[in-house]
């Protein structure tokens, strides 16, 4: 009995073509037997890994505003103190002030070279785009408080972009006031973006 | 009867109340001209005010002791239950337990805190996109004029996903966040793998894993099956705190930082940015002990936060709400 029975049948015959195998071509050649033997289903064991964990430590964040907050991290120090974060930076606080560069002039060095060779070299200076002297003859109007008649608009221009650094400056209260009087949209524009 | 001697306004509280009859003006309490009990909404004790706990003033007997005086012998571990090494499939009669269950091998113990970022998103980020794309559509509008879907013809060789209209079960969430590391020097000096490693590790907190090359660049002298690179795959809480991470701390710290470039995105919702090696001691794990670590070894990383947003330009919602600024075009 046992010497009759295929040696390479498999242990669960599931698919169909295996039992049309073993009842009609039982003694076919080992070709026919490979491609059935191929379908049939296997299951192997697999190990179920105990996860590598590295040990993670309960840390207290504290923000450059003073705000706390706990993480999981595998740094051992309790404590994280932030100097420079979102809360100091002026990408995310692009309203505050105190984050902006502002020149600090103690010495009145920079005064000085204003006061002696112009505002042309200024950084913040307007955009020099119609014309060099032209716009330099209006920035320096705009600071020494002289105005020209003919480019009285630009002039304007100039100042209300100077009035800017001032510390007394505020858009919002220039905004309400233009359309308080009701100046025109075309001028509001203009004034609203002296840069362009 | 004798409810008629008692005075009027006690005759008011021994009858029934009724909603008809109106109460005297004397005895009713309104809400509004008197409040209740004041109800603290912040706790009044603080934390720090629970008593230091000594090492003296908690009694344990000497656990010898309490073994010696035990009368019977504990069980031997043999008899403890142990959950089988391998899974043999749905139906083998040994199941392996769940991963949820302590005893199991896979258990992870579960979750310790609520990661900042997470807890923004489901509170405000989540409900604010929703807000924000909120299309009306008035009830009785037909699907589509063509009655087909708006996908182009499926000519291309990758098809996108189609851009759905969000609504509260498809916000655009984070799934997980893919941090990889590529090495090239590794061939040389195998060093470079295990800085990137460790490096990976701390700023990840999951083991990493090496990739090898994938095809053998002769210009390049890198083969096919070289070691030469980590990588990390975060999910869940994980994926929200290195994303709150890199936001609120590695990002700022970065000199001249523009933000991500705007044409991030492979189209189906998932962007990517990328860290230089110098700016890789910005995170605070490795800033605790940068000195340890080979300054000339340390690789940049790049890092894909994959969203279940479908389109990049929900992705990028997210990103925003989330505190990742854009620069340059915009593409989605």
């Amino acid at each position: 009995m046992a010497s009759r029975l295929p040696t390479a049948l498999p242990r669960r015959p599931t698919t169909s073509t295996l039992s049309t195998f073993n009842t009609l071509a039982p003694q076919t050649t080992s070709s026919s037997i490979i491609p059935t033997l191929q379908q049939t289903q296997t299951r192997n064991a697999t190990l179920i890994k105990r996860p590598k964990r590295p040990y993670a430590f309960t840390q207290v964040i504290q923000l450059s505003d003073g705000s706390t907050f706990t993480m999981r991290t595998c740094s051992p120090h309790s404590l994280y103190k932030s100097t420079k974060d979102t809360r100091n930076h002026v990408m995310w606080n692009p309203s505050e002030k105190s984050l902006k560069n502002i020149e600090v002039d103690e010495a009145g060095k920079l005064a000085a070279f204003r006061e002696r060779y112009g505002r042309g070299w200024d950084a913040q200076a307007p955009e020099v785009q119609d014309g060099g002297e032209e716009a330099q003859a209006a920035a320096a109007g705009g600071a020494a408080g002289k105005k020209d008649g003919k480019k009285d608009d630009k002039a304007a221009a100039n100042a209300s972009f100077e009035n800017k650094f001032d510390s007394s400056y505020d858009p919002l209260g220039d905004l309400i006031s233009q359309y308080a009087v009701g100046v025109p949209e075309d001028k509001g524009a203009k004034v609203a973006k002296p840069k362009k | 009867m004798a409810l008629r001697e008692v005075p009027r306004s006690a005759r008011q509280l021994l009858q029934q109340p009724s909603a008809w009859k109106p109460s005297v003006a004397s005895l009713s309490r309104c809400a509004s001209t008197e409040a209740g009990p004041a109800v603290p909404d912040v706790e009044t004790e603080s934390g720090l005010m629970t008593p230091v706990v000594e090492r003296k003033g908690i009694s344990i007997m000497d656990p010898r002791k309490r073994a010696s005086r035990r009368e019977h012998e504990l069980p031997h571990s043999r008899y403890r239950y142990h959950p089988p090494k391998y899974d043999r499939g749905p139906l083998h009669p040994i199941q392996p337990p769940p991963s949820s269950d302590p005893v199991a091998r896979n258990f992870t113990p579960g979750p310790f805190n609520l990661p900042r970022l997470k807890q923004t998103y489901h509170s405000t980020i989540a409900s604010d996109i929703l807000t924000l794309t909120y299309q009306h559509k008035p009830p009785g509008t037909p699907r589509s004029p063509s009655g087909y879907d708006s996908r182009g013809p499926r000519g291309a060789e990758v098809l996108l996903p189609l851009e759905p209209d969000l609504n509260y079960h498809n916000i655009p969430a984070l799934k997980a966040v893919h941090v990889a590391m590529y090495t090239p020097q590794a061939k040389k000096n195998p060093d470079h793998i295990t800085v990137a490693k460790t490096i990976m590790q701390t700023i990840s907190g999951v083991r990493p894993t090496v990739t090898h090359t994938r095809q053998s660049v002769s210009q390049w002298s890198i083969v096919k099956g070289d070691r030469t690179g980590v990588k990390v795959t975060m999910q869940g809480n994980q994926a929200y705190e290195f994303l709150d991470k890199v936001i609120h701390l590695v990002f700022p710290k970065i000199k001249e930082w523009k933000g991500i470039k705007g044409t991030t995105g492979d189209g189906a919702g998932n962007l990517a940015f990328g860290l230089e090696p110098q700016e890789m001691m910005h995170f605070p794990e490795v800033e605790a002990n940068y000195s340890s670590y080979p300054q000339k070894m340390i690789p940049g990383c790049r890092i894909f936060v994959e969203t279940t947003a479908k389109s990049d330009r929900h992705a990028r919602l997210l990103f925003g709400a989330m505190g990742i600024p854009f620069y340059g075009k915009l593409v989605d």
